[in-house]
């Protein structure tokens, strides 16, 4: 075994998913055993716009070491205990997707059942958002670490981020450096392949270097240079269920007070993201083409902002999908490369995270050839993650009262994937909610946006009667009374970040947009 | 269709008493109705359940105390069950127990070290790792506690003989409340979307919104259904095709676990219970006679047989296990092969799901209709795969086993193993209610040895792998001395006083 070399990773692309990839492998490998190097132009801008995170990053950072009050501080970050969808039902109705449970399980019954119980019986009127400790903490602006005695109702929540994507790069970029894992800066111009493999072979920069490897991750972005362009692994679209397709983006300077959670704005022909940092406020407005033009939908960022716009609003343009398969041959796409879903849920930087945990499970190990056993593992449980993501952002968009708006109509009535239509049929019908064990998104997660969009339960599972509705409406009162008192005492956001994190990065000093 | 405050079960015997105590306990305060209509008793003496430890939490749910029911039907904990080749192939035997091996290290599982210290020499197998397989060979219960419960789960299931089991059931149901109906025969009254009422011997008919059908044979499916598809019963290719079984004498010692000796035609199981040994014996009906099968038996059990009775096995699903307002439970639904004691695994799964999807309220059941059935052909199939893995996976020898290696496997088993080969893991999936030690000691036990482990283990230095193995070994080994013999423990529970 010793007789060979350590296995050579090539990772093609900086940016978020470069470095997060990179720095999951130096956290997760043995170092004897591996070379990695990571190829970055400082010419190629990277996209940088997914900021906000699940709290699933806390696991990754967690398992790989990263210290959060220092990860924090250099990028600028901020909490986030859910997203606030605002209008999305229609317009005046607002919801938070909170990082945290809605009440407990009682009687063998999942809580919404109780909840739908005595709503139904008129005898209980709040809302699930009423049983949420991480609702209840958003809205008061609130954070402090959650308290690890389960008995607390101060444990009933976790958290994410909010960060500067292109600080987050640098920092992982320096954490990872420290760690071995070596930087080349340069443009690929050739990609060399094995004539009777087909596998890629090595790389060749505009330099003419050429960079030879065992295993090449591709985190070229959209171009998707090697898993699209040279293996030519063909493209999923999903545009007939998620119709947006492009964003612009803005930064303006922050406003008070510093909100814990991100917040998505519904409008004409797609939503607003307002994403609070330490230094600034990220905004963006993601729209279908179909059925808004550009200058419109940049004068509707410019006029959604909350702050002073420090930039010119920038255009992406995508497609929401993904590659049939996320590794084949010795090439794995991680990140845009792989596909893309709006960041609606914030759903980017997990798939990264995804996709770099189960490589760093499938990879092979020095001395070894990449085994298609392991590349058919990866790629089924990319597609879960992937699929499951999808089905949960289409929810959002189908289930609106947005009358009259010809986008809103068209995600209204449109015929969904089965597996979708089945999870809202059965809450309807039955409060139950779905839980899967593989892929994003919890029972928690889907009940909020289930009861948000307006799908609401029409009866309760019998098990809930084991509680009489005397005990059952005195634990509710309990709880929703438990939640607000302890909300009212949390540490102001603004103030838990200055005395933990505190940034020194300043608002880019750009010049002010022309506002409309 | 409306809400739901009534509902009927047929059937006989023990699944049907587990249902209708299960359902009406849950579901009471909710204000429904459970029937019971009773066919005739199949179950003879020679009749037993091995359980997985699962059924401790339906029990418990049920409100059955776990030593008088033990007392109360004369039965016997099990560990798991010993895989014995007497078919000449000269295969090692293996433990399926019910306990977890080993302990994490560093907060990674212990599984891949093991894996990797295998490749590297490690003399030492799995079962040392486990308190439940330690304590099995060495004929001892294993009674977790804290500190067991810190370093991994000790789990056991029981040897329940099955006509007093179903006879303590159908007690408790019937002081939970069910309403029990007797009758020989059953006739349905259709009704234009399923069953309107079940006509019985007497003249009685039992009318209800939904009905439940355990009978073995799916009598309701049957009845209703027989010209549609969803009637459809999809039988599995099992290599076993007749079953019989049969009372012996108990050992002297009682063993901890039951043993499934594999012959050259068929495989047979003894099951201790705490005064007889119960045997069971599978075979093809196409190679063997039931004459050649009672011989055989009696060979390979090496025990004098009684009470010997041989019945047809039918393994399989239903296409749509709750078609119209029946719902199949048990084997009604799904049959397994006996090989793994699942029979009452199936049970419990059906019932659980059933109960989360109930509907007791709404004016429709179409969704919840739909999820039982998605829900339940996914564990079905999960639970099947883990049969067909050993199948497929055994090297015994005879014909027998030549007919079980060829069964076809579905694309999920066919990347477990692939992968678990490959690399020592176990592909998640959804659905799967047996516990991953399971998976793993299956393929093991049948001789995969995994060519790699996941590059993470390579972390932690091996002599820091060895302290932690070195550890765990000591533990196990003072813990299980501290256990009781199966009959001791036995002992004790008989003499506390009746009630």
């Amino acid at each position: 075994m010793t007789a060979h070399g350590p296995y050579r990773i090539v990772i093609l692309g900086g940016g978020t998913a470069g470095w997060m990839c990179a720095s999951g492998l130096a956290g997760l490998l043995a170092a004897a055993d591996y070379d990695i190097t990571l190829i970055e132009s400082d010419e190629i801008a990277t996209v940088g716009v997914g900021e906000a995170t699940l709290p699933h990053i806390k696991t990754f950072n967690d398992m790989i070491g990263i210290d959060e009050a220092e990860f924090m501080r250099e990028t600028a970050g901020t909490i986030k205990l859910g997203i606030e969808f605002v209008d999305w039902l229609r317009p005046g109705v607002r919801y938070i997707h909170p990082f945290g449970t809605f009440g407990d399980r009682w009687t063998n019954a999942d809580f919404q059942h109780h909840w739908a119980r005595a709503r139904l019986a008129g005898t209980d009127s709040r809302s699930l958002q009423d049983y949420s400790f991480a609702v209840a903490a958003a809205l008061a602006n609130g954070f402090e670490h959650p308290n690890t005695d389960p008995k607390s109702i101060r444990s009933t929540y976790s958290y994410a981020y909010h960060f500067d994507a292109g600080l987050y790069a640098a920092y992982l970029r320096k954490w990872a450096t420290a760690r071995g894992i070596r930087r080349m800066e340069g443009k690929v111009v050739d990609v060399v392949r094995d004539a009777e493999s087909g596998d890629v072979a090595s790389l060749t920069l505009a330099s003419g270097a050429e960079v030879s490897g065992d295993l090449f991750i591709d985190c070229s972005g959209f171009r998707s240079l090697l898993l699209g362009q040279t293996m030519e692994v063909p493209w999923v679209d999903w545009s007939d269920w998620l119709p947006c397709d492009r964003a612009f983006a803005v930064p303006c300077t922050g406003v008070e007070p510093l909100t814990p959670y991100t917040r998505a704005t519904a409008q004409r022909a797609g939503w607003t993201w307002r994403i609070p940092l330490q230094h600034r406020i990220g905004n963006g407005y993601v729209f279908s083409s179909r059925f808004c033009g550009e200058e419109e939908a940049r004068q509707t960022l410019l006029g959604a902002i909350d702050g002073e716009a420090l930039d010119e609003p920038r255009l992406l343009r995508f497609q929401a999908g993904r590659r049939q398969v996320g590794w084949a041959g010795n090439c794995i796409a991680v990140g845009l490369a792989s596909g893309f879903l709006e960041p609606l849920e914030s759903t980017s930087i997990f798939l990264i995270q995804a996709a770099t945990i189960d490589l760093a499970g499938l990879i092979p190990r020095r001395g070894e050839k990449v085994d298609p056993r392991m590349v058919r593992e990866f790629n089924r449980l990319f597609s879960v993650h992937y699929d499951r993501t999808r089905d949960f952002l289409v929810l959002h968009y189908t289930a609106n009262e947005r009358i009259g708006e010809p986008m809103w109509d068209h995600v209204r009535n449109m015929t969904l994937p089965d597996s979708l239509t089945h999870k809202m049929a059965l809450f309807r019908e039955s409060a139950a909610a779905p839980e899967y064990r593989l892929g994003l998104f919890s029972r928690d997660s889907w009940l909020s946006v289930l009861e948000g969009q307006g799908v609401l339960p029409s009866a309760a599972n019998p098990l809930t009667h084991r509680l009489s509705a005397a005990d059952l409406q005195a634990r509710l009162d309990d709880l929703a009374e438990r939640i607000a008192v302890n909300a009212v005492d949390m540490t102001p956001h603004a103030e838990f970040l200055a005395s933990y994190c505190a940034s020194e990065a300043k608002a880019m000093p750009g010049v002010p947009a022309n506002a409309a | 269709m409306s809400a739901v405050r009534d509902i009927t079960l047929l059937g006989r015997d023990a699944p049907l008493w587990l249902a209708a105590a299960a359902l009406r306990r849950a579901l009471a305060p909710a204000g429904v109705t459970v029937r019971a209509v009773a066919l005739p008793d199949e179950n003879g003496v020679a009749d037993l359940y091995a359980t997985l430890p699962a059924i401790e939490a339906l029990h418990n749910q049920v409100g059955i105390d776990e030593a008088a029911l033990l007392r109360g039907v004369r039965g016997a904990f099990t560990l798991g069950q010993n895989f014995v080749d007497v078919s000449g192939a000269g295969e090692a035997p293996f433990l399926h127990s019910y306990g977890a091996f080993g302990t994490g290290i560093n907060g990674g599982d212990f599984f891949p070290h093991w894996v990797k210290a295998r490749r590297h020499g490690l003399g030492v197998g799995l079962d040392d790792f486990s308190l439940t397989a330690t304590a099995a060979h060495n004929g001892r219960l294993f009674i977790p506690d804290e500190d067991s419960e810190i370093y991994g789960r000790s789990d056991y299931g029981y040897h329940l003989p099955a006509a007093a089991y179903a006879k303590s059931l159908k007690a408790i149901a019937q002081h939970l409340g069910v309403v029990v109906f007797e009758t020989a025969s059953v006739a349905v009254e259709r009704s234009d979307d399923g069953i309107a009422a079940l006509l019985l011997d007497d003249g009685s008919r039992v009318e209800s919104a939904l009905f439940a059908d355990l009978t073995r044979e799916g009598l309701l499916r049957e009845g209703l259904l027989r010209e549609t598809t969803d009637g459809a019963f999809e039988a599995w290719a099992m290599p076993g095709d007749r079953m019989l079984t049969a009372l012996a004498p108990r050992f002297a010692a009682l063993p901890v676990y039951a043993e499934i000796r594999a012959g050259t035609d068929g495989w047979t199981g003894l099951f201790p219970s705490l005064t007889q040994t119960h045997v069971v014996h599978v075979f093809s009906s196409a190679a063997t006679s039931d004459e050649a099968a009672l011989q055989a038996a009696a060979t390979v059990s090496g025990l004098a047989l009684e009470a010997t009775t041989i019945r047809a096995l039918a393994p399989g699903v239903a296409s749509v296990p709750w078609a119209g307002n029946v719902i199949g439970l048990g084997e009604a639904a799904c049959s397994f092969d006996p090989i793994h004691g699942l029979g009452l695994h199936g049970l419990q799964l059906g019932i659980v799901h059933l109960l989360g999807v109930y509907p007791a309220e709404g004016d429709s059941y179409a969704a919840r209709r739909a999820e039982y059935n998605r829900i339940m052909r996914s564990h079905f199939a999960r639970v099947a795969d883990f049969q067909v893995a050993h199948h497929t996976l055994q090297k015994y020898a005879g014909p027998f086993w030549d007919v079980a290696r060829a069964l076809p496997v579905s694309d999920e088993l066919a990347n477990m193993i692939d992968f678990f080969r490959a690399r020592g893991e176990l592909a998640p999936q959804e659905d799967e209610s047996l516990p991953p030690d399971s998976w793993r000691v299956l393929f093991t036990g049948h001789g995969i040895v995994p060519e790699s482990w996941r590059p993470a283990v390579d972390r932690v230095p091996p002599d820091e792998v060895t302290i932690h193995f070195r550890k765990m070994l000591g533990f196990v080994r003072e813990q299980v001395l501290r256990q009781p013999t199966h009959d001791a423990y036995l002992a004790r529970i008989l003499q506390r006083p009746h009630g």
